[in-house]
């Protein structure tokens, strides 16, 4: 009777420490998915801008042939599909980063999507820059410095500057404000890109 | 497609699919309508302990938006095929370019909203947190948005040359 007594106390506190377990173990599964999932919808948007822009499909498909080629290729008969690309693409960089992301200290995930955040402003933005600079200000042969790769270095930096100038806090507090700032900023570019079709 | 080739006329087949595509997207609007109501208009103190709502909860409507956007998506990135043969070559042609560049417009938005798909799934397992409330009422306005404009173009470019045209 003991025996079975001491049997069933300790049935009843591995049930309890279960009970008090299983709760915890969801809310971090809870957790996990969720940075997974903002993160996901911040980099979605930046990746999937970034490929379009820069036009970097993952394949091309041509609609009268059927013919699906890896990579951007050009038009062969009929016109190439790129949009398939682009998005398979960024869905998978995306699903990898956020991955990642539910592996990285919250503290340095946060200040992370700073940088990155930061960085998809700023990096077009010298570009830019330095397009204008050339075209109206340089006073030498400038052409060297239109170059995605020369205007990274400044969107690097000041990415890098920003990133450690902003409070944790704040960098905390505006995590997911990023979920709907990306979208909405990655539209504004795409949709300027399109401006061809609606001043003609 | 060869098979359904020999079943029926390939234009019939076409029809269908963007019928059934219009259908689902006329579920698609009235789930995330109602959702984006319930987000943007608070529930009402009719009195006492009575709080008016509606009979059903936004957050039930929340998988079946995700289904039925995710189901659109694939539909209209397979009619797409048609489209950019059929539809918008005689456009271009035609210098229809407001509706080039507004279905154009129309791939990026459907795109950012699929990405916010996870998250959006994310905010409305609680749809009761005070935490998550303002991105989870934004994260849904966004997908009314992209539902709606997707609508009123793809209707735009079927009246140009689809269903009915």
């Amino acid at each position: 009777m003991t025996q079975t007594l001491e049997v069933g106390e300790r049935f009843a506190r591995f049930d309890s420490s279960h009970a008090v377990d299983a709760p915890a173990s969801a809310t971090q599964t809870r957790t996990k998915f969720g940075t997974f999932a903002i993160t996901f919808g911040i980099a979605f948007a930046i990746l999937y801008t970034a490929f379009e822009r820069l036009n970097w499909p993952l394949f091309t498909y041509h609609p009268v042939s059927g013919l699906l080629e890896f990579g951007r290729q050009p038009a062969g008969i009929g016109p190439p599909m790129f949009w398939y690309g682009w998005i398979v693409l960024a869905l998978i960089a995306s699903s990898v980063v956020s991955a990642v992301a539910t592996v990285v200290p919250e503290q340095w995930l946060r200040r992370a999507t700073v940088f990155c955040c930061a960085l998809a402003a700023l990096w077009p933005a010298s570009l830019t820059g330095l397009r204008i600079f050339i075209v109206d200000w340089a006073t030498f042969d400038a052409d060297f410095l239109n170059s995605a790769w020369v205007a990274a270095i400044p969107g690097f930096v000041a990415a890098a500057a920003i990133t450690y100038y902003v409070p944790s806090r704040l960098a905390e507090r505006v995590w997911t404000s990023w979920l709907l700032i990306m979208p909405l900023g990655g539209l504004v570019i795409l949709g300027y890109s399109l401006q061809q079709y609606f001043v003609r | 497609m060869n098979i359904i080739t020999s079943i029926m006329r390939e234009d019939t087949f076409w029809s269908i699919l963007l019928f059934i595509h219009f259908l689902l997207a006329v579920g698609l609007l009235a789930a995330i309508t109602l959702q984006a109501v319930f987000v943007l208009m608070p529930a009402r103190q009719v009195a006492g302990n009575f709080v008016d709502r509606g009979p059903v909860p936004a957050a039930a409507y929340t998988a079946l938006i995700i289904i039925l956007y995710v189901a659109q998506s694939l539909m209209g990135a397979w009619i797409y095929v048609k489209y950019r043969t059929y539809v918008r070559i005689p456009m271009e042609q035609l210098r229809h370019w407001w509706t080039v560049g507004s279905f154009e417009f129309k791939e990026h938005i459907i795109a950012m909203g699929l990405g916010l798909l996870p998250a959006y799934w994310y905010f409305w397992q609680q749809p009761r947190s005070v935490e998550h409330a303002t991105v989870r009422k934004w994260v849904t306005v966004f997908l009314l948005i992209s539902v709606w404009y997707s609508f009123i173009v793809g209707h735009v470019a079927n009246d140009f040359r689809g269903v009915g045209s």
